[in-house]
């Protein structure tokens, strides 16, 4: 019975009409999701920010006395250049280094690569609570292994993150050390699926590996380049979770990033208002930021074909 | 010549590997050490003990564990499902306001956790689900990453075999589960890490959604041991 109305339905319908309908049937969960739990909250926190709300008392419309005051607040534009620091060291680090590995992966043959590209990726498994744990006590100035290391080769002891110059690299080792196996698979898949024909054919011509590097791999994973490229930079963006439990923004200051200043002022201090309108400043950020990598690639790829 | 190459880069390459794998040894050693000589610099215990590690388990330890395996679990096997679902609707079908959804869905990748934590927070509460399994669950399933890879693969996927699915029948849920799905492994595999490990490792978001003990993840349990050992210091 169903089935015959079903089949009547389907009959009537023309075959673009079913390709939109599976279309909206497939897509609604995760639309419905992104919309309730991503641009929902997006929304509220627009809101939110012409208030002066602590959670517990009644909301108290401000206007936009919060945006008033973010400009003036150098603290906070302090931690957003910290911010940009971190991803200006962390990115362009992490792209060369996970690139590099992954054309030396291609390199190798037979067991010898697959059990390398395990042992670069391991440190992904590592949660980052228990990553910062371990790089706190590695880091550890008197008793650390890191400085017993370096004083094998006569280097004095370093402060790492006990030092606000050393502080924010030695937090961007941590993240590399997490990422690198990781974003490295992720090229190495897209370098093997460049058909061999074509590498081949270049080889034969007389390319060298150096030439086939930029005119044949990185063009063919420009997809995957951009990928890495975006999804990065957002990480660098966000990063909080590490900096809250390593160094809680210190020493001085010197890793109080944006997202760390704007959890402080709204769950430690409860200025949900505030909180919110930063939050606001920072989404805007990252939105441009976005909008921008996404059109130079974009302009990049029409320039090639 | 190219096999000496092959030879050095496979040994800087192990020299990396070394490095990247040394801070773990230490970890795992480490944990056979008694409490007074875990700051001493050797990679041997000295005195091989498991006193730590049984000291270490503890019943809220297994319950912040079992926690972690039931909300990562969820999230991984209905994430790959849902997002599969959406991005091949997004390489395969056409139909209005394909680049809308597209936009939509590429721009919730542009807001990151940290920037909605406090308006989720505020919405995951109205919603009433705080302090349960459902709010430490439904907020993690939603992430466009997983959508846009899916997309990136189903771009490349050959169109032959979904043809000839429907050429035997198949309707296009039937050509996707039976069909694609199965064959989706080289892009399910890596990203199955990659959400089982997220979530396993998310920190800020149970810590800010879930006062109740009964259902503290792992990390919120190690986080709040360390910062209780450092403050013994």
């Amino acid at each position: 019975m169903t089935e015959s109305v079903t089949v009547r339905m389907t009959r009537t319908l023309s075959r673009r009409q079913r390709e939109s309908l599976a279309a909206a049937a497939f897509l609604a969960p995760d639309l419905l999701g992104l919309v309730v739990f991503v641009f929902l909250p997006i929304g509220s926190a627009i809101v939110i920010s012409f208030f002066d709300w602590n959670l517990i008392s009644p909301m108290k419309f401000v206007g936009l006395a919060n945006y008033e005051r973010l400009i003036g607040d150098a603290e906070w534009w302090a931690s957003l250049g910290r911010t940009l620091q971190f991803a200006l060291i962390y990115v362009p680090l992490l792209f060369a280094l996970s690139l590099g590995l992954a054309v030396a992966f291609t390199k190798l043959v037979g067991r010898a690569g697959s059990v390398l590209r395990s042992a670069y990726l391991l440190p992904f498994a590592v949660t980052s609570v228990i990553a910062s744990t371990l790089w706190m006590f590695l880091y550890t100035e008197k008793t650390g292994y890191l400085n017993a290391f370096l004083n094998l080769f006569g280097i004095p002891d370093q402060p790492f993150i006990g030092s606000p110059t050393q502080a924010m690299v030695s937090v961007v080792v941590v993240v590399l050390w997490i990422n690198l196996g990781y974003t490295s698979l992720l090229f190495f898949s897209a370098i093997k699926e460049i058909p061999a024909s074509i590498t081949e054919a270049a080889r034969l011509d007389g390319a060298t590996g150096w030439q086939s590097f930029w005119r044949i791999t990185l063009p063919l994973v420009r997809p995957t380049a951009i990928f890495v490229i975006v999804t990065s930079t957002i990480a660098a963006f966000q990063i909080l979770d590490i900096i809250l439990v390593m160094t809680s923004g210190g020493p001085a200051d010197a890793t109080q990033v944006g997202a760390l200043y704007i959890y402080q002022r709204s769950f430690e201090r409860l200025e949900m208002g505030y909180g919110s309108a930063l939050s606001v400043v920072m989404f805007l950020i990252l939105l441009v930021i976005s909008l921008v990598q996404l059109r130079l690639s974009r302009s990049n790829l029409g320039g090639q074909s | 010549m190219n096999r000496v190459r092959a030879r050095i880069i496979g040994v800087v390459l192990a020299l990396g590997a070394i490095a990247m794998l040394l801070p773990i040894v230490i970890l795992f050693l480490s944990s056979f050490k008694t409490k007074a000589a875990v700051f001493v610099i050797s990679l041997a215990p000295e005195t091989f003990t498991l006193g730590s590690l049984a000291e270490a388990f503890t019943p809220d330890l297994l319950r912040a564990l079992l926690n972690s395996l039931i909300v990562s679990t969820v999230v991984t096997v209905v994430a790959m499902f849902i997002h599969a679902l959406a991005g091949y609707a997004l390489a395969r079908f056409d139909f209005p306001l394909k680049r809308h959804a597209f936009v939509v869905i590429l721009g919730s990748l542009m807001i990151p956790l940290t920037t909605i934590l406090v308006p989720l927070y505020i919405v995951v509460r109205q919603l009433g689900l705080t302090n349960n399994m459902a709010g430490l669950i439904l907020p993690l399933l939603f992430n466009a990453y997983g959508i846009f890879l899916f997309r990136q693969f189903y771009l490349d996927f050959p169109k032959e075999l979904e043809e000839a699915a429907e050429l035997d029948g198949c309707g296009r849920f039937g050509t996707f589960v039976r069909v694609v799905l199965p064959l989706s492994r080289p892009v399910i595999v890596p990203l199955t890490v990659a959400f089982f490990l997220g979530t396993w490792n998310n920190y800020l978001w149970p810590l800010v959604v879930n006062q109740d003990k009964a259902f503290e993840t792992v990390q919120v349990y190690l986080a709040n041991l360390i910062s209780g050992y450092n403050r013994d210091c």
